[in-house]
C-alpha cells in the first residue's frame, strides 16, 4: 500500500484525502490489508464462494406498476433541483 | 410515578389499568431526556409524539405496543423526520417515507420519541465515529456504549425509553447491549425487513431490538420482523410469534461452547461469570458440548474483506445530487461528487471505502474479495455442522466490558477485535443476542446466545430461562445527579 496505490483507490472512489490526515490513513490502510492477508493462505480450493448467506434467488412478480410517483417528494430532498430535474453543474460547454 | 427502567411489559400493564396515561409517559420520557448526559439522541420528535399519545389516550389507536414510547435508531428512515445515519452527508436529509420495520412497530401502536446516535453509517463498535458526538455509556459517562447502535443501547440503559431498534452488520446490537447491561437480538438474516434501512453492508446488514428483557425482546420482534415484497432477501416462511415458547423446559438441551473461542485469554471476571452462567443452564437441565468450528477464527478478517466491499458499492450514491449534503464552490460535476464525499464523510468511513474499492478493483478481486466468499461458506458451514449438535451455542459477547473514550481510536485493527465474537453470526447469517451476565470492573458484560437459522425463539427461550434464574437484567446504572 503505497502513495500511489492510495491515490488510485481514492480517484476511484471519488474521495480526496486530507494532506495532514493521508499518512495516518495510508497506515491504516497497509495495517487492515495485512491483517486481512492472512486469507490468502486458506485453502479454498472447491470452495463455492458465498455472496449471500440464505442463498434464495431472487423472487419474481408479475410486471405490474405498484408505486405512484411521487416525483415532488423525491426532488424536494435534492439540495437543488427544480420542477423535473436534479440540478448539477454544467457538463456540456 | 417514576418510569425510568420499567419494562414494556410492565408500561404495557401501566397503561391497560390506566394506572397512567400514555401523555404523561411520553411528557416523562422527554423530561429524563431533556436530563440525560449520554448524548443518545441526535433528533426528538416531541410534538408528533406527544400528540400521538393523546390519541391513544382518545383511545384511537390500539395494538400491542399502543402508546408505548420507544426510539429508533437513526439508520432506519422516517417519513418526515430528520435521519441522518450518524453523518454529515445526512445532516439535512428527511425522508420522504418510513422503513417496513418503523412502519410496523407504529402500525402497533407504537410512539417514536426520537432517532438515536450511532456510529456513522454504523461503521464503528464505540459510538466514536458518530458526527452527532460520542455517546456516554450510562454505567460511567467516561466510557463507551459500544456501538454502532450507542445510542438505542445506552438510551434503554439509561432508563429513557423500555425499547429500542438497532441494526447488526458485526454486533452492531449484541456488543452494545453487552456494554450497557440491556438485552438485544439479531434475528436471521431476511427475517427483518431491510427496507428503508439506510444500506452499510447488505449481505450482512439485519433489524433487531433493544430492551430490559428477553421477553420484551420477544414481543419486539413479533412486529419487527415480517415478510416485506420491498426487500428481495425478505424470508417468506411462516413467522412465529416469540412469546409462544419462551417458557419452554431446558432439560435435555444441548448448549454447544466453541472450541476454537479461547475463554482463558479474557479477564478473569469475564471467565468467571461465564462458567456462573453455565452452572445456571445446567441447573436448568441443559447440557453443555463442545464443538469444534475450525473456520471461525477467520471471521475477522473475512468480515473485513467483505463488509468495506458492500460499503464501498453502497455508499456511491452519496454523491451530493439527489439527497445529503451538496459541497460549495465546485466548477463541475467531477469535482462536485468529489469534494462533496470528501466534506461529507468522517474517517472511518473513508478508510472503510477505500477498503472495499481496494480489493474489489482488478487485480485484487480473487486476491481478496473471492477469497473472503470462500472463507465466509467454510464458517456457514461450521456453524451447519455445529448446530447438528447442538441446540444453541453460547459464549461471551464481547472480549471485555466498556472500555474508555478515545482509547482505541488511534488504532482500527484493536477496536475491529472487539467483534470478535459476534461478527460470525452475521456471515452466517443466523440469529444470535445478548443478555447482561455479570460485572466487569463494575461494568457490565454479556453472555451470547446464537440460534440456528430461524431459530429466534429457541434462544429467547433459553434467555428467558436464564432471566428468570439470574438477576443481572435487573441491575441499573447509578445516574446520580441526572436523574
Amino acid at each position: 500500500m503505497d502513495n500511489k496505490t492510495v491515490e488510485t483507490i481514492s480517484y476511484l472512489a471519488r474521495l480526496k484525502l486530507d494532506k495532514d490526515k493521508k499518512e495516518k490513513i495510508t497506515k491504516d490502510l497497509e495495517n487492515i490489508i495485512d491483517f486481512v492477508a492472512e486469507l490468502q493462505d486458506l485453502n479454498t480450493e472447491d470452495i463455492v464462494p458465498l455472496s449471500n448467506p440464505l442463498e434464495k434467488v431472487a423472487p419474481k412478480r408479475e410486471d405490474i406498476v405498484t408505486s405512484k410517483s411521487r416525483k415532488e417528494a423525491f426532488l424536494s430532498s435534492s439540495p437543488e433541483s427544480d420542477q423535473d430535474y436534479f440540478m448539477v453543474p454544467k457538463v456540456v460547454e | 410515578m417514576s418510569i425510568r427502567f420499567k419494562t414494556l411489559a410492565e408500561l404495557k400493564r401501566l397503561l391497560e389499568k390506566k394506572e397512567i396515561s400514555s401523555y404523561e409517559l411520553v411528557n416523562e420520557t422527554f423530561k429524563n431526556i431533556s436530563s440525560s448526559k449520554t448524548n443518545s439522541f441526535i433528533t426528538l420528535d416531541e410534538e408528533a409524539a406527544l400528540n400521538k399519545a393523546k390519541d391513544f389516550d382518545e383511545g384511537k389507536v390500539d395494538g400491542d405496543l399502543a402508546g408505548i414510547p420507544i426510539a429508533q435508531k437513526d439508520l432506519f428512515c422516517t417519513k418526515n423526520l430528520r435521519t441522518t445515519c450518524g453523518s454529515k452527508i445526512l445532516e439535512n436529509f428527511i425522508p420522504p417515507y418510513d422503513a417496513t420495520v418503523v412502519d410496523n412497530l407504529s402500525s402497533a401502536g407504537s410512539i417514536c420519541v426520537g432517532k438515536t446516535n450511532m456510529d456513522e453509517f454504523a461503521m464503528g463498535s464505540s459510538n466514536e465515529t458518530s458526527y452527532y458526538g460520542t455517546v456516554r455509556n450510562p454505567w460511567d459517562l467516561e466510557r463507551v456504549p459500544g456501538g454502532s447502535s450507542g445510542g438505542s443501547a445506552a438510551a434503554v440503559s439509561e432508563g429513557l425509553v423500555c425499547a429500542a431498534t438497532g441494526t447488526d452488520t458485526g454486533g452492531s446490537i449484541r456488543q452494545p447491549a453487552a456494554l450497557c447491561g440491556i438485552t438485544g437480538i439479531k434475528p436471521t438474516y431476511g427475517r427483518a425487513s431491510r427496507w428503508g434501512m439506510i444500506a452499510f453492508a447488505s449481505s450482512l446488514d439485519q433489524a433487531g431490538a433493544f430492551a430490559r428483557n428477553a421477553e420484551d425482546c420477544a414481543l419486539l420482534l413479533n412486529h419487527i420482523c415480517s415478510h416485506d415484497l420491498k426487500d428481495s432477501t425478505s424470508i417468506s416462511d411462516v413467522q412465529e410469534n416469540y412469546l409462544d415458547n419462551i417458557n419452554n423446559d431446558l432439560k435435555g438441551k444441548k448448549i454447544g461452547i466453541i472450541k476454537e473461542f479461547d475463554i482463558s485469554s479474557l479477564n478473569k471476571e469475564v471467565q468467571d461469570s461465564f462458567e456462573k452462567s453455565k452452572k445456571i443452564f445446567e441447573a436448568l437441565g441443559a447440557n453443555f458440548v463442545e464443538v469444534s468450528m475450525p473456520n471461525i477464527k477467520l471471521s475477522v478478517p473475512t468480515y473485513y474483506v467483505v463488509a468495506p466491499a458492500e460499503c464501498s458499492s453502497n455508499l456511491s450514491r452519496f454523491d451530493g445530487v439527489k439527497y445529503g449534503y451538496r459541497a460549495k464552490d465546485v466548477d463541475n460535476l467531477e469535482e462536485l461528487y468529489v469534494k462533496s464525499r470528501s466534506e461529507g464523510f468522517g474517517d472511518e468511513v473513508k478508510r472503510r471505502i477505500l477498503i472495499g474499492t481496494y480489493v474489489l478493483s482488478a487485480g485484487f478481486y480473487d486476491a481478496y474479495y473471492k477469497k473472503a466468499q470462500q472463507s465466509r461458506r467454510m464458517i456457514k458451514n461450521d456453524f451447519v455442522d455445529a448446530f447438528s449438535e447442538v441446540d444453541v451455542i453460547m459464549s461471551p459477547s464481547s472480549p471485555s466490558s466498556a472500555f474508555k473514550i478515545g482509547s482505541k481510536t488511534e488504532d482500527p485493527i484493536e477496536m475491529y477485535l472487539e467483534d470478535l465474537f459476534t461478527i460470525s453470526s452475521n456471515l452466517a447469517g443466523v440469529p444470535a443476542m445478548s443478555i447482561p451476565h455479570g460485572f466487569s470492573g463494575g461494568l457490565p458484560i454479556g453472555l451470547q446466545l446464537i440460534g440456528n437459522y430461524l431459530e429466534e425463539s429457541k434462544i429467547l427461550n433459553f434467555a428467558h430461562q436464564y432471566q428468570k434464574n439470574s438477576d443481572w437484567h435487573f441491575k441499573t446504572p447509578d445516574l446520580g445527579e441526572s436523574s
